[in-house]
């Protein structure tokens, strides 16, 4: 089966070649780096909301906490931009491996159960700190998971492609 | 200077520095002084991190020594096998220096002895031992002289006993790439250490800068054994891509920088903790301003963690371009 020509012609626009083959530092490592960057951000900032739900390091006030969703969100913000900007320089490598859209479908579970952390523990003053908690639990647990797997399913995109740029 | 140069510097701290450490670790129990106790535990952690630079430019003085026609390649491979093993063992006595130092800082105990003490008393004299035959086989390299029978590579006596366990160079490395899903797996573990690591340290240092200052700074120290479990993912997955591929590495200025900034990392943990900042950090309350030392050392370690990301993400693209 041919790969749709759409995934071609922006693999031929001036943008996308650029990206891809120049030799600047600027262009596709740098993409690559700041989307390492949001990882850190997001996985590494909600990581420690998970942590503490679960019970590690007790003594942390857990209300204070909320300031990490604005960390969340920014990493997530440079993601979603240097996500779409690598998809510009390989459309073919990334749009024909299924691995690709199982990653997606993990992020957007993990962000969904961003918004229900926040919505349901943290934006309820009713709640004091074992009622957050016993309340979180099962979200933390399955953001862990869902942030493991979007990770693996990430480093895989390297090594599962069929193809790397257009077939001619 | 060039790598060989650098291995030839380095490769004294993991021998010497090692025996410093252990000949401190026993003098503590003998004078029942836990200050000593605590110098050598941060000795063993130093040189451990020491130790990874000594063996990662081996492959540099390789390349260099291997034109002479003097030198035999299996000389060589004894030596890398020695330093490999090696390795491994004084990683494990690091790890299980700074799981004391943790666990001294928490709980006050009378009991001369704990498991974890005793495991690092035999963990740090198997890595002497160990680094002794690493000092004597990198010797004979170059230096016939000192060979005490007509082949070296002919193991006898106790050496011929280490040398069943010490891994031969080619065949560890092969088994890093038997799959490029094995890769991929390391890879992945490194990415999900990168993320517990800088989501932990992060918060910390975050705070002392004025981040949410409701957070106090000693519940978030808290935190720290997690940054480690993620820090010690990623040295050993990193360790063993460097076994993998190792002129891969060796030769990429963005690799070499990538261990200066983990040095340095290792200064700036000696800063925090071997001066006022580490009490002033314990102490930081709601609402308290951190002082300017705590703060430097905490905007450091957030400029150091974020440019180890970094040089990691440029080896790729800067691979051969050291000569």
């Amino acid at each position: 089966m041919v790969p749709p020509t759409f995934l071609r012609t922006i693999e031929d626009s001036g943008f996308s070649t650029w990206l891809r083959e120049s030799e600047s530092p600027f262009a596709f490592y740098f993409v690559l780096l700041f989307h390492t960057f949001g990882l850190a951000l997001l996985v590494g900032a909600n990581t420690v909301l998970d942590l503490r739900i679960l019970g590690v390091a007790r003594e942390i006030p857990l209300a204070p906490l909320k300031r990490l969703f604005r960390i969340m969100w920014l990493g997530f913000g440079i993601n979603a931009l240097t996500g779409v900007l690598l998809i510009i320089a390989y459309p073919t490598k990334a749009l024909t491996n299924p691995v690709f859209y199982l990653k997606l479908t993990l992020i957007g579970f993990a962000v969904w159960i961003i918004t229900l952390l926040k919505d349901r523990v943290f934006n309820d003053p009713k709640l004091d700190e074992t009622a957050m908690m016993a309340r979180g639990a099962t979200l933390a647990k399955w953001s862990i998971f869902l942030w493991i797997g979007a990770i693996t399913a990430g480093r895989l995109l390297a090594y599962t492609y069929k193809y790397l740029t257009y077939p001619c | 200077m060039n790598l060989a140069h650098l291995h030839l510097l380095l490769n004294h701290f993991p021998i010497i520095g090692t025996v410093v450490a252990l000949g401190l670790f026993i003098v503590s129990f003998i004078g029942k002084n836990d200050d000593l106790k605590r110098s050598s535990l941060i000795i063993f952690a130093a040189i451990a991190l020491l130790t990874l630079p000594a063996f990662f430019s081996g492959i540099g003085a390789q390349r260099a020594v291997r034109k002479d026609p003097l030198v035999s390649t299996a000389v060589i491979d004894r030596h890398e096998g020695a330093a490999m093993l090696a390795l491994f063992f004084m990683l494990i006595t690091g790890a299980l220096a700074l799981i004391e130092l943790w666990k001294r800082r928490r709980i006050v105990t009378e009991k001369p002895w704990s498991g974890t003490l005793l495991a690092i008393l035999l963990f740090s004299l198997i890595t002497a031992g160990l680094m002794a035959r690493v000092g004597t086989t990198g010797g004979d390299i170059r230096h016939p002289e000192i060979w005490s029978v007509k082949d070296v590579t002919q193991e006898t006596g106790l050496s011929s006993f280490v040398h069943i366990f010490e891994p031969k160079p080619s065949k560890f490395t092969d088994l890093m790439l038997v799959s490029k899903y094995w890769w991929a797996f390391m890879m992945d573990l490194h990415f999900i250490g990168l993320a517990l690591l800088i989501g932990t340290v992060g918060i910390l240092n975050l705070r002392v800068l004025g981040f949410e200052k409701r957070l106090t700074g000693a519940s978030l120290h808290r935190l720290m054994p997690w940054a480690m479990a993620g820090f010690g993912i990623n040295v050993l997955t990193g360790t063993l891509a460097f076994i993998g591929m190792p002129s891969y590495y060796a030769f990429d200025a963005a690799f070499w920088l990538k261990i200066l900034a983990l040095l340095l990392l290792g200064l700036n943990a000696a800063v925090f903790y071997l001066t006022d900042a580490f009490e002033s950090v314990e102490r930081l309350g709601p609402g308290d301003e951190a002082p300017r030392l705590a703060k430097v050392v905490a905007g450091s370690s957030l400029f150091l963690w974020f440019a180890v990301i970094t040089l990691g993400r440029y080896i790729q693209s800067y691979a051969d371009t050291i000569r």
